[in-house]
């Protein structure tokens, strides 16, 4: 029940927000959406203690047969992958809740909304069936895309429409592809046993995961199939956009992971030096793309797309430590993204814009973001792997467990680690050093340096979750064998699981 | 929904040499006279008199008694060494007097007027000597140094001369801020030109004031500066104080390069426009912004009024010694207006041509100054 | 064996941490927290955790003169092969090291309490130089290369924020950034050395590489290229932390910032760059190609930094050019397999270079002024500051017996047979160097006052002091220098060698004092001395040549990637987009309606779906 109990606080919660009587405030609101997730928290971290990290595989499991006749059970389990990524879960959602502001528009909605997208992820971490899987998937999309189109910028309507096309088509392949393995294999088995070549011949296997990859591929994204994700991020809100890098994006890894690697160890490991490749042309080509950007956000987006690159290149290597590092990276992403994107909406809240060329010394200690601006110094620096931050352990141990494999596109993807400081550091040296200002200069540099800037405070409601954020990746850089630990035995059974069968 | 930058970003209009010189010769005052220019200035001013008090205090008694100490360690103590007063000290819990020593600094770097004339006169050369052979008999080390160093001992003195002069200086003025805020509250002074009125009034009355300075040492008394040296308040000290720290002032290292293949400090200092008239408030409080030190100590000494009229504006006390720093400026520009009305060379009622022409190119230069400061604080 | 240890030992992991909690002690008045009081109590903590650090070191040094050397480690990080620890490697030298970095903070914090007497954001200030000491003393006390590597990037950073300290100042937001960068650059080719050693080699002990690597001539389990990519890689880190050509541009950004970091970086933070090449030498000697790498690195440094630094018209760039002019011949040094006199010229180039940029510090304080044209007559007004200058120099250049006239000696000496090349460039440096000094010393001390040094008395006694303390010490140098490398003894070396070194730098002193002055920086006349000279004040144009090459490669990259993303990816995505729409379009649903339209398509799986399971379980 400790598993289900991870699915019925978001969705009895969502239906509690939906039905609660009479028309309560939007501060309400929020704070009924906190207490949920506050106890979706708690029992995240009942799962966790209760979890036992030198057991390899699914752990706490549940099994009730749904439907039998197409293979549809309510399976749950947990396992060192997917519960650090349960973890993230809650803690970004309710990030996400305590930083929403200004929710004039149907609060009651949007607060469902956002608790029913964290219960859907979490269904989708924890099922052990396929169709299960793809259920909770396809579940979290709706919410999404409403939270997009209605609570977004100026041009939500593309941007949603965009982000609803892309993740359909993912979706439709990930269903084509178990809908396949049933067709080629003849069985309605969608429990999470590998298939291996006395099951389905290689061709099929190929085809199947090629389907998977392309599927979720979308959804982590990997270039080319990244489009739908700088806009989609322009264009929601802060805490959209926190919830969006910082979790949903992690189905698409998690996906790779579980159902790419752990179904169809055969057909990737045929795969593999190709999928480094391209894990190496997805880092270069975010980190690059991310150095053109002038929008804030659209940069932070980008450098999501190269940052994700690095989980495919320790997939794909396929080590216990490069998928380790996979999980790593995950989580550390999930953190460092949250908190870069929650860091650019304060700068965007506060003065208005997020061009580069116009916002620049934002440290200024009394009528500038001061905190908000150290904030993001620790921020891009951990995103630029500096150690003692959570992307350094991620990043080396996602290089020390590739190296081996895959020597060129490791150095690649280094490079590509190499180049997010260059862009951080055009971010943060334009908009937060220099004198104050956050309007484009004029042809009167003499009154420009005149300008007085008023900008509102930024309250705490803001800082303390940044703080926590800041805490979190600082805490797991220094002390990273607090997620090891739970991932570790999980993982090397995966990879020796994959060694062994390929 | 965030809002449109456009709104957050404030700006007033600068003026024009003419405009300022057309003030200046008609009387008006050079900001604007409105009851929240009164309140900010009279207030700012009173919190200003309350420091300087402080530092005059301890500009004297560096003067007087760490006369050539090569390590005064407890010269901000003001011969307290009580441990209540230690701790404060340690707890930074105390007047920033190392802005009273950056004035002085400016003062004596830059080098203008009467005072520094002397400092380089014959005169003094001697009574240097004096004090260095007296002081050399007792202290080992200078006995040592003095010889190897001969130009190491007189620097000082004129150091000390300095900051003694300055003491000298700001003890008028700080009873002359607090006499204004007095004034302001029983109501004899209600107006920015009575403001202004008042200052220059203070600053005529002072104006030939004696500046001098000795010291004792071991019982005996030895002049610096000497009462027959001739040296007077408004044009010894007064001005070249105006000069050192109104107008020119010295590059903040938080806002300027010193880097000289970048060149952007000019070598000629008078041409430096770095003064208090000058400066840029917006990134007070910042790193390498010393009147920051200032700020925090009006901050600490501010008139419970002024404290509520900051708190109601923008960020509140969020940004309050931002306020104060722009506050400064405006009563800065009044103290100068002060100055340039007290120092005029005829009345400005006179009918006389050739006075007036006087008059009329006393008054542009200074506009022509002021013009590069920061005229757009003074609300017109 | 760790509990049969004494105290001081055990608790070695405190020698870091205190720096550390230096910055963490600073917070509640960095953060603005405390707003009545000002900010130093900060100082005043990081000044006495740092003075721990000083005691603690002593304690552990005179414990291992009793036991000998001893090797601490604690676990840290540890899966599957992967064992990543943090390890203290406690001898003599390393531990000499830890001193020169603890006590060159605790003097340089003194001095910043009065050079930036008028600084409001000193806790910020003192917060970075507590974790910039952090660092470097777990940098020197090292035993495994990721520690040395976390470290250096953890120096990298702090280097970053000091220069950034003044964010305000125009210069600052550029110099910062690519000071960060260049060195930056050097990290991520180190990294990817480590990486592979890691992966290779599995330990990431520096005594287990060595094992690995003596092993690895037989084994030949990486190729020659492998191996040759390898050096290059661990090389790279260094040369960066050094300030070595081609990435010796940091330093010269780095000026932009306080000038009590600059002591600092031009003395400690240089030397742990190479201290750490000279831990990963033995693994970079493999590769015959990077040791020549090297060398030329080396020599180009040594010779061009020097020629650069005479041409500077900038006080602070005058000497930091010098720097990398010194820690060249380090590079010459290690890379001719002397670790021994290479730690020697650290030291004593180090502590006269920190003295030296005291002096240079006490004279902008005064001045406001750092353009060595608008500087002069000084004369004897200040006697800390021209005593600091004047043995600094006397420290840096090898002519007057102390700390680098003994190490050019014994370097002359051990190379005039095997590489007389390289005494030649050590002694042509030498000479360079004190070309150099003496002009800078004629253009601050000499002449008639300019206006901006009519006035100028002696700093306060907070900056004097130690000066003048460290020019004792300094003084002192030859004898610690001879209890640190007691065999064969730091004069074995023939009188003709002294000679011949003393001789170079008295050349030097001569040049120095006949050419004109404003010969250093007038534009000549002649074309081809012009050519020269801005050849050398503008550094060979390096920033230019960077620009021109890696950074418009980047840039253009990323532009092409942007029109790449818009035009093609975006136009592609949108295409499909509108097919899909117009797809939905055709089944009536209207645009606005992508909702219904979603829906219908998640229905029609389902069928689709349902449809299929049960053909496959017909099937």
């Amino acid at each position: 029940m400790l598993l289900s109990s991870l699915l019925l606080i978001p969705f009895l919660g969502t239906a509690a927000l939906l039905l609660w009587p009479g028309k309560p405030a939007p501060g309400q609101m929020r704070l009924i959406t906190i207490v949920i997730l506050v106890l979706q928290l708690l029992a995240s971290l009942l799962v966790t203690l209760r979890f036992d990290p030198a057991q390899a595989g699914m752990q706490l499991q549940e099994f009730h047969v749904w439907l039998p006749g197409i293979g549809l059970d309510y399976a749950l389990g947990v396992d060192g992958l997917s519960l650090p990524l349960v973890l993230i879960n809650a803690a970004l959602t309710l990030v996400s809740a305590v930083i929403t502001r200004d929710i004039d528009k149907r609060p009651r909605i949007y607060f469902a909304m956002l608790v029913l997208i964290s219960g859907a992820v979490n269904g989708a971490f924890l099922a052990e069936n396929l169709l299960l899987f793809f259920l909770f998937y396809e579940l979290e999309l709706i919410p999404l895309w409403l939270l997009i189109s209605v609570w977004g910028g100026a041009n939500k309507a593309y941007a949603a429409t965009k982000f609803l096309i892309f993740t359909a088509i993912s979706g439709m392949l990930i269903l084509g592809a178990f809908l396949g393995l049933a067709l080629l294999t003849g069985s309605v088995d969608f429990s999470l046993t590998p298939v291996l070549s006395d099951r389905l011949a290689m061709g099929g296997q190929i085809v199947l995961l090629g389907a998977l990859l392309v599927g979720f591929g979308i959804k982590i994204p990997l270039v080319p199939l990244h489009n739908w994700l700088p806009d989609a991020h322009t264009q929601a809100s802060t805490p959209v956009s926190v919830l969006l890098a910082g979790v949903l994006l992690k189905l698409g890894t998690y996906g790779l992971l579980r159902f790419g690697l752990q179904l169809f160890p055969e057909a990737w490991a045929k795969l593999a030096p190709g999928l480094a490749i391209w894990a190496a042309i997805s880092v270069l080509y975010g980190s690059l793309a991310a150095i053109a950007q002038t929008d804030m956000k659209r940069m932070v987006a980008f450098s999501s797309v190269g940052h994700m690159g690095y989980v495919l290149l320790a997939a794909a290597a396929n080590t216990p430590v490069s998928l380790l590092g996979a999980v790593f990276q995950m989580v550390s992403h999930g953190l460092i993204s949250a908190l870069l994107f929650l860091l650019v909406g304060i700068v965007y809240r506060k003065t208005g814009t997020r061009d580069l060329k116009v916002l620049h010394g934002l440290l200024n200690p009394e009528k500038g973001l001061p905190l908000t601006g150290s904030m993001m110094i620790v921020a891009v620096m951990a995103s630029a792997g500096l150690p003692g931050m959570a992307g350094f352990i991620s990043e080396f141990l996602v290089f020390r467990g590739s190296i081996a494999q895959f020597p060129v596109a490791t150095l690649l993807s280094m490079v590509g680690s190499g180049l997010t400081a260059v862009y951080f550091l055009l971010l943060v040296n334009r908009a937060f050093f220099g004198r104050l200002s956050i309007t484009p200069s004029s042809d009167d540099p003499r009154n420009d340096a005149r300008l007085d800037v008023q900008l509102a405070v930024v309250s705490p409601r803001e800082t303390i979750p940044a703080m926590a954020l800041v805490a979190g990746v600082v805490g797991l850089g220094l002390l990273p064998m607090s997620l090891s630990r739970l991932s570790d035995a999980s993982l090397t059974a995966m990879a020796l699981q994959a060694m062994g069968v390929s | 929904m965030p809002v449109i930058s456009a709104d957050l970003v404030v700006s007033q209009r600068s003026l024009e040499a003419e405009e300022l010189t057309g003030q200046l010769l008609s009387g008006e005052t050079l900001l604007s006279d409105t009851p929240d220019h009164v309140l900010e200035v009279v207030g700012v001013l009173e919190s200003y008199g309350e420091v300087l008090d402080a530092y005059s205090k301890n500009l004297i008694y560096q003067g007087e008694q760490q006369f050539l100490n090569p390590f005064p360690l407890f010269k901000y103590l003001d011969g307290d060494l009580s441990p209540a007063k230690i701790w404060r000290h340690l707890n930074h819990d105390r007047i920033n007097f190392e802005y009273a020593e950056y004035c002085m600094k400016a003062m004596l770097w830059h080098g203008t007027g009467g005072l520094d004339a002397y400092l380089d006169s014959e005169a003094f050369r001697e009574n240097c000597n004096t004090i260095i052979n007296c002081k050399r008999r007792r202290d080992p080390l200078l006995a040592l140094l003095h010889p190897l160093f001969p130009g190491f001992l007189i620097e000082q003195i004129r150091n000390a001369a300095t900051t003694h002069a300055l003491g000298q200086f700001w003890r008028v003025m700080s009873d002359l801020f607090l006499d204004l805020a007095a004034a302001e509250a029983d109501g004899r002074v209600r107006s920015i030109p009575a403001v202004v009125d008042f200052i220059k009034q203070g600053l005529v009355d002072a104006a030939g004031n004696p500046i001098h300075y000795g010291v004792e040492i071991a019982g005996q008394h030895f002049w610096v500066l000497p009462p027959e040296a001739g040296l007077t308040f408004l044009v010894d000290v007064a001005v070249p104080y105006v000069e050192a720290v109104f107008l020119r002032g010295m590059p903040f290292l938080g806002t300027v390069s010193f880097n000289a293949q970048a060149q952007q400090i000019s070598p000629d200092q008078g041409r430096f426009t770095y003064g208090a008239l000058y400066a840029d408030p917006l990134p007070t409080m910042g790193a390498g912004i010393p009147p920051s030190l200032l700020m925090q100590d009006m901050y600490r000494h501010l008139p419970e009024p002024l404290h509520q009229w900051y708190l109601e504006r923008t960020r509140g006390e969020g940004d309050v010694r931002e306020k104060i720093c722009r506050s400064f400026q405006k009563s800065m520009f009044c103290v100068t207006n002060a100055a340039i009305n007290g120092t005029m060379p005829h009345p400005l009622s006179t009918t006389k041509p050739e006075e007036q022409a006087a008059n009329r190119a006393y008054a542009a230069a200074w506009a022509e100054r002021l013009a590069l400061g920061r005229t757009d604080c003074l609300g017109r | 064996m760790g509990s049969a240890l004494p105290l001081p030992l055990q608790l070695i992991w405190l020698i870091p941490v205190y720096g550390f909690s230096g910055m963490l002690l600073s917070l509640p008045w960095a953060t603005g927290w405390v707003k009545r009081n000002g900010p130093r109590p900060a100082a005043y903590l990081n000044l006495l955790v740092t003075l721990l650090a000083v005691l603690h070191g002593s304690w552990v040094i005179n414990t291992i003169y009793q036991i000998g050397p001893q090797h601490l480690d604690f676990p840290w990080f540890q899966s599957g092969d992967l064992n990543l620890r943090i390890g203290f490697d406690l001898s003599l030298t390393n531990l000499a090291a830890l001193e020169l970095v603890t006590t060159m903070s605790l003097v340089c914090q003194v001095y910043a309490l009065g050079y930036l007497d008028k600084e409001w954001s000193l806790a910020r200030f003192y917060a970075l130089v507590g974790f910039f000491e952090g660092a470097m003393s777990g940098v020197v006390l090292s035993s495994n290369l990721f520690m040395s590597y976390f470290l250096l990037e953890m120096l990298t950073l702090s280097t970053y924020l000091l220069v950034g300290f003044w964010y305000a100042q125009p210069l600052v937001v550029t110099a910062a950034r690519d000071a960060f960068l260049t060195k930056r650059v050097g990290d991520v080719l180190l990294l990817m050395g480590v990486v592979a050693l890691s992966a290779f080699a599995g330990s990431m002990e520096f005594n287990d590489l060595y094992a690995w690597a003596a092993d690895l001539k037989e084994s030949a389990v990486l190729g020659p290229t492998a191996i040759t990519l390898l050096g290059l890689g661990l090389i790279a880190g260094p040369m960066g932390k050094c300030a070595q050509f081609p990435m010796h541009l940091w330093l010269d950004e780095a000026m932009e910032g306080p000038n009590p970091a600059s002591i600092l970086r031009n003395s400690v933070v240089v030397t742990c760059g190479a201290i750490v090449l000279m831990k990963l030498m033995p693994i970079v000697q493999l590769s015959s190609l990077a040791t020549d790498v090297l060398l030329a690195v080396g020599t180009i440094s040594a010779i061009g930094g020097a020629l650069v630094a005479l041409a500077q018209v900038d006080l602070k760039r005058a000497f930091s050019y010098a720097t990398t002019s010194y820690l060249g011949l380090v590079f010459i040094a290690i890379a001719l397999q002397k670790p021994g006199l290479a730690l020697l010229l650290l030291f004593a180039h180090g502590l006269a270079r920190a003295l030296q940029f005291m002096g240079v510090g006490s004279i902008i304080a005064t001045s406001n002024c750092q353009d060595l044209t608008e500087l002069g007559g000084i004369g004897t007004r200040m006697p800390a500051t021209s005593l600091a200058f004047i043995i600094g120099s006397a420290g840096v250049v090898g002519l007057l017996p102390l700390g680098s006239f003994w190490c050019f000696g014994l370097l002359v000496n051990n190379f005039q047979q095997s590489d007389p090349w390289f005494a030649v460039v050590f002694l042509l440096t030498n000479l360079l160097s004190a070309v150099n000094v003496t002009r800078v010393y004629r253009s601050i001390f000499l002449g008639q006052p300019l206006p901006k040094t009519k006035r100028a008395p002696e700093v306060n006694w907070l900056m004097a002091l130690p000066m003048v303390s460290l020019s004792v010490i300094v003084l002192l140098l030859p004898a610690i220098m001879q209890r640190l490398d007691p065999v064969p003894g730091i004069a074995s070396f023939p009188l003709s060698v002294g000679l011949v070194v003393a001789a170079s730098g008295a050349i030097g002193v001569l040049i120095g004092s006949l050419v004109p002055l404003n010969q250093f920086w007038s534009r000549s006349t002649t074309p081809w001395i012009r050519v020269i000279q801005d050849l050398l004040a503008y550094d060979f144009y390096t920033p230019e040549i960077y620009q021109r090459t890696v950074v418009s490669l980047v840039a253009n990259l990323a532009q092409f990637t942007r029109w790449f993303d818009l035009n093609v990816i975006k136009g592609l995505a949108d295409g499909v987009g509108r097919l899909s729409l117009a797809t939905a379009d055709g089944l009536k649903l209207s645009v606005s309606g992508q909702l219904q339209s979603y829906v219908l398509t998640v229905l029609l799986a389902i069928v689709l779906l349902l449809g299929v399971l049960q053909v496959g379980r017909g099937g």
